[in-house]
Order: C-alpha cells, then sequence, then structure tokens
C-alpha cells in the first residue's frame, strides 16, 4: 500500500517474524487509509458548517441550565404569547421548558421571528462563548422560539395585544404557546423589538437558522 | 525503535497501546465525553422536550461507546470508526454544534485515525533512511539498464 510495506529488508536483517522482534512490530495508522475517511469526513462536516451558515439548515441547542445572554438590534416576529412559570409547566408544551427548580422566569414564545444582529454569549467560566449571525442582509429566523428569561429589556411594540388572559387558553402562538392554567399571561399577533436584550436560563431547545455564523471566543460577552 | 523486555507498566502499557488504535480510540472517547458537558439540559427537561432532545444526548453516548469499544475490541474498529464519525457528524446538528465544535473536531480526527490504523505493522523507518534506500534502488536500476543496454 505504502512505501514502508514494500520495504524489502526489514533492518535488522530478519526474515521470518519471530518472539525476538516482536515488540518492533505494532499497529500503525496508515497515512492513506485514514484519508480514505478524513477526506469525505472532513467535506460533509465543511458541508454542514455551510448549509448552517447560509440557514438552509437548523441547529438544536440544548445549553439549559447555564445562563446565557442574547442580544439583537431588532425582533419582529408574529404569533406572540409570554407568561410567567415557576417550576410547573402544563403538559402538552414540549418547548416551553422546566427550570427544574425555584427559578421564577417568564417564558416568551414566538411563532416565527426574525432577528437582526443576533448575539448570543454563554460565560463558561473565564472565557464566553460568543455566536453571532445574521449581521449582514439575511436575517436569523426561528420558528417556535422558546426562551425563558430572568431579564428582558428593550423598545417593544405589539399588535393586538390581549393581556391577562388565562395562559392555557392563549391561542396566538400555537400549541407550544400555552402556559399552565391560572397563570397570568399576554399575547399578540405581532410583536416588535429594538435593542433587545435578554438573560436566558434553562432553554430548552430551539431551532435557528443562522445565517452569517460566527462562532468564536472571547473575554468579555455581549 | 526495538528494545528488549523491560519490567514494569510502562513497557507493559506500550505493548498493549501496540495492539489497538490508541489514539483514535482515546480521542474518540473524549470527544463524546466533551459534547455531554456541554450539555447542561437536565434529564428532566431533555424528557420534556421528546425526540430532538433525547438525540442530543444519544450521538455523544454513541461517540463515547464507539471510542471505548475500538480501545477494548480493536478487531472491530472499522464498524465503530465509521459510527464514530457519522455520530461525530450529527452532533453538529443536535449537540450545541458538536459541543461548540471541539468535540466534533476530536471525534472526526479519532473515527479517522482508528479507520486508517492496521496492526502489525513494519517497524518505523526514518525518512533519511528511506530516501537513502530509494536512491541506492535507483543506482542498481540504472546500472542495469546501462548494462542490457550495451548487450542488447
Amino acid at each position: 500500500m505504502t512505501s514502508a510495506e514494500h520495504t524489502p529488508e526489514r533492518p535488522d536483517g530478519a526474515t521470518a517474524p519471530d518472539a525476538k522482534d516482536a515488540p518492533a512490530r505494532r499497529g500503525r495508522v496508515r497515512a492513506r487509509r485514514a484519508a480514505v475517511m478524513a477526506v469525505p469526513a472532513t467535506l460533509a462536516a465543511a458541508g454542514l458548517a455551510i448549509l448552517t451558515a447560509e440557514g438552509a439548515l437548523g441547529v438544536q441547542f440544548a445549553i439549559s441550565g447555564m445562563p446565557f445572554t442574547v442580544t439583537a438590534t431588532e425582533l419582529n416576529g408574529t404569533g406572540f404569547a409570554q407568561f410567567g412559570g415557576l417550576d410547573e409547566m402544563a403538559e402538552g408544551s414540549p418547548n416551553a421548558g422546566d427550570t427544574g427548580g425555584q427559578v421564577l422566569v417568564v417564558t416568551s414564545v414566538i411563532k416565527n421571528a426574525t432577528l437582526s444582529k443576533l448575539c448570543q454569549s454563554v460565560d463558561l467560566g473565564g472565557t464566553n462563548l460568543i455566536i453571532r449571525a445574521g449581521e449582514g442582509a439575511q436575517k436569523v429566523s426561528a420558528s417556535d422560539l422558546t426562551t425563558d428569561s430572568t431579564e428582558l429589556t428593550g423598545d417593544a411594540a405589539f399588535n393586538n395585544i390581549e393581556i391577562g388572559n388565562d395562559a392555557s387558553t392563549l391561542n396566538k402562538a400555537g400549541p407550544k404557546g400555552r402556559g399552565p392554567k391560572g397563570v397570568f399571561s399576554q399575547q399578540s399577533d405581532t410583536v416588535h423589538i429594538g435593542n433587545l436584550r435578554q438573560t436566558n436560563y434553562a432553554t430548552t431547545a430551539g431551532v435557528f437558522k443562522l445565517p452569517g455564523l460566527k462562532l468564536g471566543f472571547s473575554g468579555s460577552g455581549c | 525503535m526495538s528494545r528488549g523486555p523491560r519490567e514494569g507498566v510502562r513497557p507493559a502499557f506500550r505493548q498493549w497501546r501496540a495492539g489497538r488504535p490508541f489514539w483514535g480510540g482515546l480521542l474518540l472517547t473524549l470527544g463524546g465525553v466533551e459534547v455531554l458537558l456541554t450539555l447542561k439540559a437536565s434529564l428532566d427537561v431533555i424528557l420534556h422536550v421528546g425526540m430532538q432532545g433525547l438525540a442530543g444526548y444519544l450521538l455523544p453516548v454513541v461517540m463515547l461507546l464507539c471510542g471505548v469499544l475500538i480501545l477494548f475490541n480493536p478487531a472491530q474498529r472499522l464498524f465503530y470508526s465509521v459510527i464514530g464519525v457519522l455520530a461525530s457528524l450529527g452532533t453538529w446538528l443536535t449537540s450545541n454544534l458538536g459541543g461548540f465544535f471541539v468535540g466534533l473536531l476530536l471525534g472526526m480526527v479519532g473515527s479517522c485515525l482508528a479507520f486508517g490504523w492496521l496492526p502489525d505493522q513494519e517497524p518505523r523507518v526514518g525518512r533519511r533512511q528511506r530516501r537513502r534506500e530509494a536512491r541506492a534502488a535507483q543506482a542498481v536500476t540504472q546500472r542495469l539498464e546501462h548494462k542490457t543496454g550495451q548487450t542488447a
């Protein structure tokens, strides 16, 4: 296969493998064999990264339990629901999230959302992982975006807002935007938030399309 | 490279390592562990989310198992490394971009090393020695050609 296999004579001149030179013969990685797998695997990984960066592929995040910060210059969404939660979420709201403790959170559900200049940072202890996306013409988009926040600031505008519904009767953000019975909630047809800044805690999952994805480490967060 | 048998743990470990794709299995295992460490969602939440969330845990566990099996059952390394590389690639989608890329990279490199590994190889020949041998062989053939050309 490679030159070493065709090497006619061994350095010590032995012809038959015997016990004496057994320690010299050992398993080895053959570069050409490894390349048979490495080349397609690298191509596939590059393809995944490109598809994700172009926004053709959704990526799932499950970094729950680590508080992380999300900022965006602009958020536009249709189908908005918001309700408070303590430790028990309604059955059948799979993405609403369960903080697993006595943490008071505000669950925001947006059926279809687009965000400009999204920045998400996670404090990994000493360093921050920063994900930036949607800084170009293409915006970040997400469906059934569910965030459990402890803090949310921004300049908000709502269309057709209903405040004070029972969380279990919400209907504008789909089945995922429904909370437990007897909990204060609000919903609206559309939502616009400028200069959004969220401190999220225990967000369970969200499928994002991230055009112009940039991922890196930094000393400071968003 | 040829050393006599010695007493102690290190030569024994060296011997053990020689019989299996050690670095491949180790890197794949570490990759699985790294991806798992980035998943901080509690099991409660995962069961809530359902299949999607479970896949995030499943793939790194498959990576880890493949890495360990490569180490302890090297005969089946091809199968394990193929499954390992597929699981590693899958974590990009399911588990925080493959443990923020680190676990994905470790898993891919580990799988490729395990895939390319062959047992019972000749001792490594230094590049200089190989070149010298090649040059000697070339000289011999040239001389032969020269000789046959003269006789013809």
